[in-house]
């Protein structure tokens, strides 16, 4: 497969990342691992917080924000990776057995001065089954120029 | 917990978090399911990558803090609040590759506390955080955000 470059993220592409389904088993696994607050891992104090039910951890939202990137767009570009989030907002409970889906939008594209590459900032859009958007995140790549 | 309300929480109080050794196993294990990345997850492939080697994902470094986070609130900490609810964070930075073996000390500072318009009964507060290696070399920071409630009317601690 021939890997995509810089001038393939222009301002305004859409690039459609996938869906992904995360279901209660592993809401409580990555509860427990990373994020062992109640409301992660127990329904009624879910339900006592202000997410009004179980919900995922944020990061692992993050973490599966970061496989629908992987698969949308780092595996598929010449790329030296990010290096961080410029934000992420956590806007919606993700539910067990929510079918996720995300889209990334390129919102900045800049080419380096002096090296063969290219800035290319990505607003990561995740989506629930009633399309409403959960999590948005601000992730910047480092694309090489073609 | 006794104290922790949005009003207790001092601007500047920091406290260290403990630390965690980033195993090769857990490493792979991690970015198997959440960050493909040749150099997280293949030991071979790694050393051919721009890193040499495997490193952690910095989603994993990032899961680590919240951890680590909870484990210091549980055991009531002090400096902490009892918040736990997050609307996001700002400013994620993965400085320094975390390799496999290497061990991370976490810290969390408060630089900033909000009133919320919106919900009365809470209080937004920003902290900066950070994941410093065995050098005391910054590899990992963020300013996270957290909703913490305010003491109730009747409460005196």
């Amino acid at each position: 497969m021939e890997l995509q470059h810089f001038e393939d993220y222009p301002v305004g592409r859409i690039v459609d990342c996938g869906t992904y389904r995360v279901g209660k088993d592993e809401i409580l696994e990555f509860a427990r691992q990373f994020d062992p607050q109640p409301h992660h891992l127990d329904e009624e104090a879910g339900k006592k917080s202000i997410l009004g039910g179980l919900a995922a951890s944020g990061w692992h939202v993050c973490a599966i924000a970061m496989r629908l990137f992987a698969e949308g767009v780092v595996l598929k570009a010449d790329n030296k990776g990010g290096a961080g989030a410029r934000e992420g907002r956590w806007i919606k409970p993700v539910r067990p057995d929510t079918l996720l889906r995300m889209e990334a939008e390129v919102v900045e594209a800049k080419p380096s001065q002096s090296k063969p590459f290219g800035f290319v900032t990505f607003e990561c859009r995740i989506y629930n089954e009633h399309e409403q958007v959960a999590m948005v995140s601000m992730t910047p790549i480092i694309g090489r120029r073609a | 917990m006794s104290g922790g309300w949005f009003e207790d929480i001092e601007i500047g109080s920091r406290r260290e978090l403990g630390a965690h050794i980033f195993t090769q196993d857990e490493i792979i294990a991690f970015a198997k399911k959440y960050d493909p990345q040749v150099f997280h997850i293949d030991p071979e492939g790694a050393k051919r990558s721009m890193f040499g080697g495997i490193i952690a994902s910095g989603w994993h470094t990032a899961a680590v803090w919240m951890r680590l986070m909870v484990d210091a609130r549980d055991k009531g900490a002090s400096a902490l609040s009892r918040g736990g609810v997050s609307p996001g964070f700002e400013d994620m930075r993965w400085l320094k590759p975390v390799r496999a073996g290497m061990t991370l000390s976490y810290s969390t500072e408060v630089i900033e506390k909000l009133d919320l318009k919106s919900r009365p009964e809470l209080g937004l507060i920003k902290s900066r955080n950070e994941g410093r290696d065995e050098n005391g070399e910054l590899c990992f920071s963020f300013i996270g955000k957290g909703f913490v409630p305010k003491r109730p009317k009747g409460e005196t601690a």
